[in-house]
């Protein structure tokens, strides 16, 4: 009885401890280990090496101070390899609360490159190489109205800047000129660029989501509506690994840290769910085998 | 009149939302773009004050009912306030008329979202993972075969999607990637084209104005 009480009953406190314990000891003493890159985060990545010179790509930031440590890695990958590539990128958000992160993304990695640049050509120049749309509510308005005309849906760019003055969207008029559109996200974004955008204009989609909300994802992968998808910290270290193999760009790579602190916890949480069946099933045997009442019930 | 307006506007701006995907026409399409891009922005304008307004009313009345909890409507309106005035009048950088720092303390709206709401929002989320583990611990139980087999396919991919499972055996994280892209999918398409269809059903009964309840009045 006393197995089953310490198998079953088990202090949540204890829980918390153990855990809080996996989850901060890798975060204080940080190692990278190399991932095993599966096909979703591959034929991203192969999305968007292979947008052409004379196309764009999208970045819909569309994550929030909850999701942060799950897709900021992701935009951080990706904003990298586009850089690297000299791909052209345009970034939105379309709502509110993820602009902050969103240009801080930018301004980082575009910070990241400048400070290794040695000519104007090298830099990379706002208005030039990225520009920062900004919000516009409701999400329908920017998703259906840049297949028309992107100027006229974001007539200032984040910062106010009038985007008919910005060298880039001379360029880039509408989705006719856009390689590629990735959601990062950790709502329903993704499918709304596929049901609106794709749909209608043809935009090739990819996405950056939450492992939480990965499975109901996998149907538009299948499809091939997605042209790749990263999924939560794992999806995000796949992408980081690919960058440093593939472009040797050698950088703090935050979600490939953090992979320790999730594997730890991943276990943690196993080895609870086999104690607590182990006590469920003893418990069960135990009641099976006891002699029962005349009323049928275990005494 | 009160009841009959709203149906038809309902009816007339939900034929012309449908239209412009099966009618190529310019004069649909244009008619689309106005719409979308003048009116629906206009709309979203005056939903915004419509949900600010609710929701400081909402609180209003929670303080003024004493409601449960009702101390932290007065957190809500206080921090709603002061944030509203110095992103109105600050700037979101601190460009804006209002100072926005007192010698090295600086309380702009980037500020503010950098070093309150963005901590606070990722410390909210983290604490749900020891929930978690609390509640698998206590309710993830092999009881039927149903749930056995559900236990050991979330085995298999939580361990086959961290580097973990590659160093068990390079087959897991396939294994685990094959229950995501055919199991999975199985289920999640037939849940998307059960959904779609409720959808196309809700739609066409409210556009035809045979569901009603959007409309209010308790169903009268």
């Amino acid at each position: 009885m006393k197995i089953i009480d310490l198998l079953t009953k088990i202090d949540r406190r204890i829980i918390y401890l153990i855990l809080f314990t996996v989850v901060t000891l890798p975060i204080i003493f940080p190692s990278v280990k190399s991932v095993r890159v599966m096909p979703p985060v591959e034929k991203l990545y192969n999305a968007i090496d292979n947008i052409p010179e004379d196309r764009a790509l999208i970045i819909d930031f569309d994550y929030d101070p909850q999701t942060l440590p799950e897709i900021e890695p992701m935009a951080f990958a990706i904003l990298r390899h586009a850089f690297r590539k000299r791909i052209k990128v345009l970034a939105l958000s379309l709502y509110v609360q993820p602009l902050g992160l969103a240009q801080n993304a930018l301004v980082s990695v575009s910070e990241e490159f400048n400070s290794l640049a040695t000519t104007h050509e090298d830099s990379i120049i706002y208005g030039r190489d990225y520009v920062f749309l900004g919000w516009q509510p409701p999400p329908l308005i920017p998703i259906l109205g840049m297949g028309e005309s992107i100027v006229n849906v974001y007539r200032t760019d984040y910062y106010g800047n009038r985007t008919d003055t910005l060298p880039l969207m001379k360029q880039v008029k509408n989705y006719d000129h856009v390689g590629l559109l990735v959601s990062l996200s950790s709502g329903d974004p993704p499918k709304w660029w596929i049901e609106y955008a794709q749909n209608r204009f043809g935009l090739q989609v990819g996405a950056g989501i939450t492992a939480v909300s990965a499975s109901e994802f996998y149907p538009y992968l299948q499809t091939g509506q997605f042209s790749g998808l990263m999924v939560g910290m794992k999806g995000a270290a796949e992408y980081e690994e690919q960058v440093e193999r593939e472009l040797a760009i050698k950088v703090r790579r935050k979600a490939s840290e953090s992979l320790s602190s999730l594997t730890y916890a991943h276990v943690v949480i196993i080895i609870f769910i086999l104690i607590g069946n182990a006590g469920y099933l003893i418990s069960r045997r135990k009641a099976k085998s006891s002699p029962t009442s005349p009323t049928g019930r275990p005494r | 009149m009160k009841r009959s307006f709203p149906l038809l506007l309902v009816l007339v701006f939900g034929i012309l939302g449908i239209i412009p995907f099966i009618v190529p026409h310019p004069y649909v399409q244009n008619t689309d773009e106005f719409l979308r891009n003048n009116l629906l922005k206009i709309l979203a304008a005056f939903a915004l004050v419509l949900g600010l307004g609710s929701l400081l009313r909402v609180h209003y009345d929670k303080i003024r009912r004493k409601g449960q909890n009702w101390e932290y409507s007065w957190v809500l309106i206080g921090t709603f306030i002061v944030t509203s005035i110095i992103g109105l009048f600050g700037g979101v950088s601190g460009t804006g008329i209002l100072p926005t720092r007192i010698g090295s303390f600086v309380f702009d709206i980037w500020t503010i979202y950098f070093n309150i709401e963005v901590p606070l929002g990722a410390a909210m989320f983290a604490l749900l993972s020891f929930f978690m583990a609390s509640a698998a611990y206590r309710a993830f139980r092999a009881r039927s075969t149903e749930a056995t087999l559900l236990l050991v396919s979330a085995f298999i991919v939580m361990l086959g999607v961290l580097p973990l499972g590659n160093e068990i055996s390079p087959h897991l994280p396939s294994f685990a990637q094959w229950i995501m892209d055919v199991p999975n999918v199985a289920g999640q398409r037939g849940i998307l084209f059960g959904v779609a269809l409720g959808m196309l059903a809700t739609a066409l009964k409210i556009i035809l104005g045979i569901e009603r309840s959007w409309l209010g009045g308790g169903g009268e």
